[in-house]
């Protein structure tokens, strides 16, 4: 057992926590983040040529072989500033569907864009029915001939606005909430009969609804073997929640870290807010919660990158369960300690709190994953 | 003890429902004029404009009782809108500790809701700690004014308020609590700007108010000179009860499980999830003992004692409560929750949700963070004496 970074693992980090202090302080991303598309091209296109974007691809793709612990690295990272490029979206979520489960054809057009940021990926699992279930699909992919029609309606796409393609998960068998019956598609974005509704998120990304009106598409655009795309599915969400859990823990860091700092500076009753027991203990139990979520992020991520799929299922449950529960806990008491500054738009905690609140609601909430875990 | 309402309670319960269906708002009406309107219809029936005010300034002189009722009818039924400022906060303290010109003066604008109010307390630098406050009120030399300079924050509709009452430092030679003075002056004159504060739900209601050189005449100040701390002191005993919020609290529990009920989860719904519905009878659990709580401590304040230690808790229990529902509606709005922009998406309460939610985390800290709300607990309920922190 071992938790030293590879060389090159600490080169990385080095190079992406250079990049969030030069171009993620709070009023940079908030401009970024007011106008279209949300992010910042220069930035994707920096990323694409440090190779960032190529790190979880495997060698073959055109990527460099890298982890699970690889996209732990910089995403850790990423929280510190939360960054607004779509690095989940399209490498870890649409990417992540593709390399598993794309025919080489398929994977030899699409992929080389992905990597030197081009084309840019998205991942459309969710529906208005579905809640936190990858595998109740009402969507529907009917065979027709060599090729597909797809009907219905899908929500929450993350960064769908921008996307050039969108993975798309659609039933061609079985019933709602079967885990068999369910394929995936590669659809470019302005593919006929796709339309969407586009709308900023809370932490001030961006997300659509998709609606699928006969929208056809060929054979082999499919993504693995008709009916047997939850696999795949399940495989690539559990990689966007460690994911996920990485950025919330860089979050979480910067969250108890400004409290400590701030409680510091700022005087009441004769005294720094640092001076009282209360608050001290509240910030002792912010940065224990910390400490245990990143524990737990190490444990999943290193399990994952074993490759021992059972094992790593029940632990990735534990950790988007503590992730979920300790990232609201560590950012209401961030915007509590900070009293009425907390509440405004002007520091990062109350910025950082809304991104731990987003990140719970995605691939399932604490609650979700605690009954997982306990089945 | 007799947990039955009394034959006029029951009365009055009708009574009250029967005038907030005859005067509630009918689509179409002009709002502004329906509002005026209702109030004076309130008045009529003797005070109910005005419920917490004594009956020697036009209040009904309600039971403790009687204000349980009207809290939980007002709860469900749709009344105009209405801020503490003027009726709630500054009036009690006008009829306490007022003259009798200023009470002639200011309370009928106030009762009839043609005046706006905002409350000029804290300070960048005095939040929980609001005696250090240093805005500075200088008595001019002819002694017929005050010049007033400094700066409040987090000033709640500041930005449509006609007047404010303003707590302002004479002298800083005592005692911090000592040398304040409570100041009465026109919001829209020279000298006063006020600038926006957006916070995390996106919403502009709160402000700071930069004061420069603001004259506001002697006759404007309540009460003596440097006595302006012992009046505020007495308004924070006045709204001890207000802030629970318990009846409304009911009404959005019950308003949570209607959502959830209409939330999809596999094929039944998330009112069927045993986890979620257990938080939501934990909720109702806490909330049915903190009814009680409030309904103990009126009744300990109607015997004309002073409030028990069971009042204490009241604040606190209730602004957590209320926290709690508002995040379990997040949960409840599941993915949905997440989405922001000007139109609901997925289903209609997820948005509202998620700004009610982030603005509930300030009711922890405005009137007094609940860190400091515990330490007042220990210190004059428990009677603990502190050496050091």
């Amino acid at each position: 057992m071992n938790f030293e970074l590879s060389e090159e693992q600490q080169l990385i980090q080095d190079s992406v926590a250079r990049f969030v202090q030069e171009n993620y302080g709070l009023e940079a991303r908030v401009e970024l983040a007011a106008k279209e598309p949300g992010f910042s091209t220069t930035h994707w296109q920096t990323m694409a040529e440090l190779g960032w974007l190529a790190l979880p691809f495997a060698e073959a793709d055109g990527g460099f072989g890298g982890n699970q612990i690889d996209v732990m690295v910089i995403m850790e990272q990423f929280g510190k500033g939360l960054v607004l490029e779509p690095y989940l979206a399209s490498i870890v979520m649409g990417g992540g569907a593709l390399k598993r489960g794309a025919a080489t054809a398929l994977k030899e057009e699409i992929l080389a864009g992905v990597i030197d940021g081009s084309y840019q990926l998205t991942l459309a699992y969710a529906e208005p029915q579905s809640r936190f279930d990858l595998h109740d699909v009402t969507t529907t992919a009917r065979a027709d001939g060599d090729s597909f029609v797809i009907n219905g309606a899908k929500s929450m796409v993350l960064n769908a606005s921008t996307a050039s393609h969108i993975v798309v998960s659609a039933r061609t068998g079985g019933g709602q909430v079967d885990e068999s019956g369910i394929s995936l598609f590669l659809l470019n974005a302005d593919t006929d009969g796709l339309t969407r509704e586009d709308f900023p998120t809370v932490d001030g990304l961006r997300a659509s609804e998709l609606a699928f009106k006969d929208v056809r598409i060929g054979a082999d655009r499919l993504i693995g073997e008709v009916g047997k795309g939850y696999e795949i599915l399940n495989a690539t969400a559990n990689d966007a929640i460690l994911a996920l859990a990485a950025e919330a823990v860089g979050a979480m860091e910067v969250l108890y870290k400004d409290t400590v700092a701030y409680t510091q500076e700022r005087e009441q009753f004769g005294h720094p807010l640092s001076d009282f027991q209360v608050l001290q203990h509240r910030m002792v139990d912010m940065f224990m919660e910390y400490e245990q979520c990143k524990s737990m992020l190490y444990r999943a991520t290193m399990e994952a990158a074993a490759g021992d799929p059972e094992t790593a299922q029940r632990t990735i449950h534990a950790l988007k369960h503590i992730v979920g529960k300790y990232g609201i806990f560590i950012g209401e008491n961030a915007v509590q300690l900070h009293g009425g500054m907390g509440m405004t738009e002007e520091l990062r905690v109350g910025h950082y709190f809304k991104r731990m609140l987003v990140i719970d609601s995605q691939f399932g909430n604490a609650d979700y994953h605690l009954q997982k875990f306990a089945a | 003890m007799d947990i039955k309402l009394s034959r006029q309670d029951q009365d009055f319960r009708q009574d009250v429902r029967q005038f907030f269906a005859d005067n509630a708002y009918r689509a179409g009406e002009d709002y502004a004029e329906w509002r005026l309107e209702w109030f004076k219809k309130a008045a009529e029936k003797g005070g109910w404009d005005v419920p917490k005010w004594s009956p020697e300034f036009g209040g009904p002189g309600w039971t403790p009782t009687q204000h349980y009722i009207w809290e939980q009818e007002t709860a469900r039924a749709t009344l105009p809108w209405d801020m503490p400022f003027g009726v709630g906060m500054v009036a009690p303290i006008i009829m306490a500790y007022g003259n009798k010109a200023q009470q002639e003066r200011f309370l009928p604008d106030i009762r009839a809701r043609r005046v706006n109010w905002c409350q000029g307390y804290s300070e960048p630098g005095a939040g929980s700690d609001l005696a250090s406050l240093k805005t500075r009120a200088e008595l001019s030399a002819d002694g017929s004014h005050y010049v007033v300079n400094g700066t409040k924050i987090w000033t709640t509709a500041a930005h449509i308020a006609d007047w404010i009452f303003c707590l302002t430092r004479t002298d800083d030679s005592g005692k911090k609590q000592e040398g304040i003075t409570f100041l009465l002056f026109p919001m829209k004159q020279d000298g006063i700007e006020v600038k926006p504060i957006i916070t995390l739900g996106g919403a502009h209601s709160v402000n700071t108010v930069y004061l420069t050189d603001v004259k506001v005449p002697v006759e404007n100040r309540i009460g003596e000179q440097g006595k302006g701390w012992t009046y505020a002191k007495g308004l924070l005993q006045h709204e001890r009860t207000g802030l629970a919020g318990l009846s409304r609290s009911l009404v959005a529990l019950e308003g949570l499980r209607d959502n959830a009920r209409r939330v999809p989860r596999g094929n039944s719904t998330l009112m069927d999830d045993p986890a979620f519905r257990a938080k939501t009878a934990e909720l109702e659990i806490d909330l049915m003992a903190a009814e009680y709580t409030e309904l103990r401590s009126l009744a300990t304040a109607a015997a004309g004692a002073a409030p028990g230690p069971e009042s204490s808790i009241l604040k606190l229990k209730g602004t957590e409560i209320q926290q709690r529902i508002q995040k379990l509606t997040v949960e409840a709005g599941g993915i949905y929750s997440a989405a922001w922009g000007p139109k609901s998406v997925g289903n209609s309460f997820a948005k509202g949700g998620m700004a009610g939610y982030l603005a509930s985390r300030a009711y922890t800290i405005y009137g007094g963070a609940s860190e400091v709300q515990r330490d007042v607990v220990a210190k004059n309920v428990l009677g603990i004496k502190r050496s050091s922190r």
